[in-house]
């Protein structure tokens, strides 16, 4: 910077105030130094980019630079010039002290007789803005190759982002003071932050983001990501972590993702429990709804906050539905019936109206997924919990699923729940397996399942669910596997007497169920008919269940008649 | 003379002379960073198509009739003019499988076939596969996130299974497994993620797969054993995790892991299981009755009471009672071993071959592991029981399951037929890490039988012996034979022992 001489500030106040804002305005200027008196209306000649510009106003700027080249004096045509040039060259360079306020004084004189332009002086500051003009923008294209016009929108950029900014910054501010608990001199009033300058902020952080990527790029731009730009999470200082270069599996996280990571970190080594933690554990959910951490932390968040189960419910649902697969939503929902039920516990008419709410959204996904299990596992949990067991509107819809499919095993299964651990029907607690008798069980109740079942099984003779549900009811009721044999007996005709040349023949046997053969094998042996129980083996091993052929060979062996000729 | 040596170390190959021979511990990191490197492709499918996929030179189409049993080439001989939604599903895989076992829907430049029908093991594609589900993964396994140390455990195993040496894994194993590991014990699916019993069985077994001293001394046994007490409940069950689910999942899972690492059982009194009056209630007090509670009335076990019976869930619950004590003492005690083992053979298809998960539901390749791992655990109880306690159960004098029928099922039907390699569910389905697994260790239950020898191998233990099954008709080529697993580890015996002698012989922390 020249000193602060009067003259050295303004040699010749229009032209070189006009450049110091835009180079356009620089005048033309020949070689001449007394033609160097430009004035502002003065045409320049065409120049298309901001290199050329830039060049050109150099060259107005330094009138001997071009000539002399490498600094050589002797390019110079007169002595005169030569000597301003060297005036203006030690001007910017030697110091007060060195050479005296008067000789100071005379080397400004010198340079300023011929009314070179100050900004012209500093060649090194040209040389640095030289620089900046190479680089390129965000696209990677050369700014220098900017028309004028590009240029100035550039220019308008720059400017904008410096005020938001400044905004940005009056905003940081303002919280700060709130935070303190500032009180506003005029008003009285403490200083806060309301929510729509939060609004206003965060909008204004997106418009900032881009902005410098538009002007920059997005190189070595560190913290940028969604949550980085919230200035709800300003405080949070995320917890980044790096796999091991030779970590196995690694995942290419999007950045997305490894961001809200990194602030999940942050807030659960905080233990931080808050409305904005609920929204991270969202925001999570959505992009990857098979993390179980991010689930726990959620649950925790909703109970430190004692937000309104039921809310979360309506808002699990939805989720649920788009991830038919997913399970950590079913313990999600078990936490938060746990967390709820002791609220309704002492009051029917909530317990019935939530059973009932419950019952309406699995069979909504029941539809989508009849055998779903851990949407089944939940419900059998749930009906265990709320004590729904006897509930006539829980065992209609597993008939109705039943009705629909008779093979689906899921359905079956909850039915025998229902029935066989209703704590009227069977003794509670786990004193007796599901594969043992429990002498608590009703005869009637028996005989009603005995009876659905074998409707059932008429139906799908094949379906082993029915014949599977039929043997445990009558394990469970404590009834003699004989009680059902005649039915069993319906589903086989003529065992055996296929022999050798048994097709053609019109005796041969008909089976319309492996089932009913490896129910009567047991029957026939508990009644220690080993013959006719080995023949309904072997004939499974020979002809109607092949492939469990080792099985059916062992339960044989089991029959201990010894060997037995094929 | 110092700078000479500066000189030398900056050029590790001087001109005139031969490269120096590297270390073997030197060549060993550089083959790994290779591999991993190679896999550190962005996208994976492009990997897929440049692993350059070998086949033994194939002979021709088998020009001798095929031999293969009309069970596997036919409808089953039963079936009810009943259709539903389930009968609907099921006929629809028959006809996409019996193509496939039938050896007419083929690549004959990809797949063999030999006089049975089967065609040979694409153990080279397979390998390929694990390798590169080892390596960088794409942004869209995002949903792995919390499951990458099954990634470590499936890739490991099934390479293992594969015959390959894994150990060049080591350094890598260990790096991960120490960025899973919580301070507080327990190792977590990655960074910051909560300590779970599923991810840390995952780690400790692909350490052990790996093995080495360096490795195992990553597991802080201390922080395991404390947060394992955390998470044991009263009624003898687990947690999976701090506040997670409680399953007979974690009952294995912990089981596995307290006896691999030769952890003490007394819990401290911070666990939510210790009872002041009763010291003897230790981590493992009330497993077994845990486990008993979750049989059901079909017989097989479900993953919590009064759930529905389901494959895995068997397989946890036959594993977890192996480890408690006697296998033939044990799983007769708190299983109803004879419906067990109904409901088990029940899961096997025909003509489909291949094991389904539950009553009902269709054949999948990973069963092959869930229901087939049982069989030898069964028969190993039947076997111990009937010659000791004269039960009524007879032992098994042939296998239980049909060994052909699986074996048919996983050449056939649960082999990528593409570059990708690697198994899967069913045809219609994509190879993936899970399945190749456990369809291999499927494979290894088809094709091996295990003896448990009365006297164990010391410390009170069953000691699992393996021959490979030579009954009856072979329907696979000798080299395509996998690698037999532990039974109860689903890691190889020789894994098992390494890491059992190392904290054995530690004694104490």
């Amino acid at each position: 910077m020249p000193p602060k001489g009067k003259a050295a500030q303004k040699p010749k106040a229009g032209s070189s105030a006009a450049a110091t804002k835009s180079p356009a305005a620089t005048p033309a200027a020949p070689l001449s130094t007394k033609s160097t008196k430009a004035t502002p209306d003065q045409q320049q000649p065409q120049s298309s980019t901001v290199a050329e510009k830039s060049k050109h106003n150099f060259t107005l700027c330094h009138p001997f630079e071009d000539l002399t080249g490498k600094n050589s004096l002797s390019a110079l045509p007169t002595q005169a010039d030569q000597l301003v040039w060297f005036a203006s060259r030690l001007v910017t360079r030697l110091p007060v002290r060195s050479i005296g306020a008067k000789g100071q004084k005379d080397l400004w004189k010198t340079v300023n007789d011929h009314s070179l332009p100050p900004r012209g002086f500093n060649i090194r500051k040209h040389q640095k803005r030289q620089q900046q003009h190479k680089t390129a923008d965000s696209r990677g294209r050369d700014i220098g190759e900017y028309s004028t016009k590009e240029w100035e929108l550039r220019q308008e950029k720059r400017v904008t982002l410096s005020c938001l900014q400044l905004q940005s910054q009056r905003f940081r501010e303002l919280r700060d003071r709130q935070k303190r608990g500032f009180v506003d001199s005029q008003t009285g009033d403490t200083v806060l932050v309301t929510d729509s300058e939060y609004l206003e902020e965060k909008q204004r952080r997106r418009e900032m983001d881009r902005l410098k990527k538009e002007l920059y790029g997005t190189q070595g731009m560190g913290r940028q990501g969604k949550l980085a730009l919230d200035p709800e999470w300003d405080d949070v200082v995320p917890i980044v972590v790096e796999d091991p270069e030779n970590a196995l599996a690694a995942i290419a996280y999007s950045p997305d993702y490894a961001e809200a990571m990194s602030y999940l970190r942050a807030v659960m080594n905080s233990k931080e429990y808050s409305p904005r933690c609920l929204k991270l554990t969202e925001y999570i959910i959505n992009l990857n709804p098979a993390h179980y951490t991010v689930w726990l932390f959620r649950a925790a968040n909703i109970f430190a906050l004692k937000l309104p189960i039921l809310d979360e419910i309506t808002w699990l649902n939805q989720i649920a539905l788009e991830n038919l697969k997913n399970y950590q939503i079913w313990h999600h929902r078990h936490l938060l019936v746990e967390n709820y039920y002791p609220s309704i516990s002492s009051d029917p008419a909530a317990l019935s109206a939530f059973a009932a709410s419950e019952r309406e959204f699995l069979t909504q996904i029941l539809a989508e997924d009849t055998k779903n299990y851990h949407v089944w596992s939940y419900r059998s949990w749930l009906v265990g919990k709320l004590g729904t067991w006897f509930n006539p509107e829980e065992l209609k819809s597993t008939e109705d699923l039943i009705d629909q499919d008779v093979r689906n095993n899921s359905a079956w299964s909850h039915r025998f729940y229902l029935v066989f651990s209703d704590p009227e029907n069977c003794t509670p607690g786990d004193k007796y397996a599901a594969t043992e008798a429990d002498p608590k069980v009703p005869g009637q109740i028996v005989d009603r399942e005995v009876g659905y079942a074998e409707g059932k099984i008429r139906l799908a003779p094949q379906n082993q669910s029915g014949w599977n549900y039929l043997r445990g009811v009558l394990v469970k009721g404590g009834r003699e596997l004989k009680s059902v044999q005649s039915f069993a007996e319906e589903f086989v005709m003529g065992l055996g007497e296929e022999g050798e040349g048994g097709e053609g023949e019109g005796t041969g046997e008909e089976v319309k169920s492996s089932h009913a053969l490896d129910l009567l094998a047991e029957i026939y042996k508990e009644q220690g008919e080993k013959q006719k129980a080995d023949l309904c083996l072997r004939r499974l091993v020979e002809k109607w269940d092949r492939i469990r052929g080792g099985y059916w060979q062992w339960r044989r062996d089991g029959l201990g008649l010894g060997e037995v000729a094929a | 003379m110092s700078t000479t040596t500066t000189t030398t170390s900056n050029k590790p190959s001087q001109p005139p002379s031969p490269p120096p021979p590297q270390s073997s511990q030197k060549a060993e990191e550089e083959e790994n960073i290779e591999i991993v490197s190679d896999d550190n492709d962005s996208d994976f499918s492009s990997i897929d198509s440049e692993i350059p996929f070998t086949n033994p030179p194939s002979h021709p189409f088998p020009s001798n009739p095929i031999m293969i049993d009309s069970l596997f080439t036919t409808p089953p001989p039963i079936l009810d003019p009943f259709p539903t939604q389930t009968s609907i599903l099921q006929s629809e895989t028959i006809d996409e499988v019996l193509p496939f076992l039938t050896a007419q829907s083929q690549q004959p430049d990809l797949f063999t076939y030999n006089d049975f029908g089967v065609p040979s093991l694409r153990r080279e594609a397979h390998i390929s596969f694990l390798r590169s589900s080892l390596g960088r993964l794409p942004g869209r396994f995002v949903a792995a996130d919390a499951s990458r140390p099954w990634f470590l455990y499936w890739c490991l195993s099934g390479l293992a299974m594969l015959g390959e040496d894994v150990r060049e894994y080591r350094d890598a194993v260990r790096e991960t497994a120490r960025s899973m590991q919580n301070p507080t014990g327990g190792f977590g699916g990655g960074g910051g993620q909560l300590s779970h019993l599923a991810t840390t069985y995952a780690v400790v077994l692909a350490i052990a797969l790996v093995g080495g001293e360096e490795t195992y001394e990553v597991i802080d046994r201390r922080g395991m054993w404390r947060w394992l007490g955390g998470l044991k409940q009263r009624d003898g069950g687990f947690e999976v995790c701090k506040g997670g689910e409680e399953d007979i999942r974690g009952a294995y899972c912990a089981a596995v892991i307290i006896t691999l690492l030769d952890l003490p059982l007394d819990l401290t009194p911070d666990s939510p299981a210790y009872k002041p009056d009763d010291p003897s209630f230790n981590l493992l007090t009330g497993v077994a009755d845990y486990v008993r509670r979750c049989q059901t009335y079909e017989g097989g076990i479900s993953g919590q009471p009064s759930a529905e019976a389901h494959g895995a869930y068997a397989f946890c619950a036959l594993g977890c009672l192996a480890l408690l004590g006697h296998p033939a003492k044990v799983i007769p005690e708190y299983l109803n071993l004879p419906s067990l083992l109904s409901w088990l053979s029940s899961r096997q298809y025909a003509p489909e071959g291949g094991f389904s998960g539950r009553t009902n539901k269709l054949v999948d390749g990973c069963y092959s592991h869930w229901v087939g791992a049982c069989f030898p655990l069964i028969e190993a109880a039947l076997a111990s029981s009937s010659s000791s306690s004269g039960s009524s159960q007879p032992a098994a004098n042939d296998s239980l399951f049909s060994r052909e029928g699986l074996i048919r099922y996983i050449l056939c039907c649960c082999q990528d037929q593409g570059k990708r390699g690697g198994l899967r569910d069913k045809p219609s389905k994509m190879s993936d890490a899970y399945h190749t697994c456990y369809v291999l260790s499927g494979l290894s239950a088809g094709m091996h039988q295990w003896v448990l020898d009365e006297d164990g191998e010391g410390e009170g233990e069953p000691g699992w012996m393996v021959l490979p099954y030579l009954e009856g008709e072979q329907v696979f080529e000798g080299r395509d034979r996998v690698r037999a697993v532990h039974p109860v580890y689903v890691i190889p015996q020789g894994a098992v022992r390494g890491m059992k002698g190392y904290f054995r012989g530690k004694g104490g922390f």
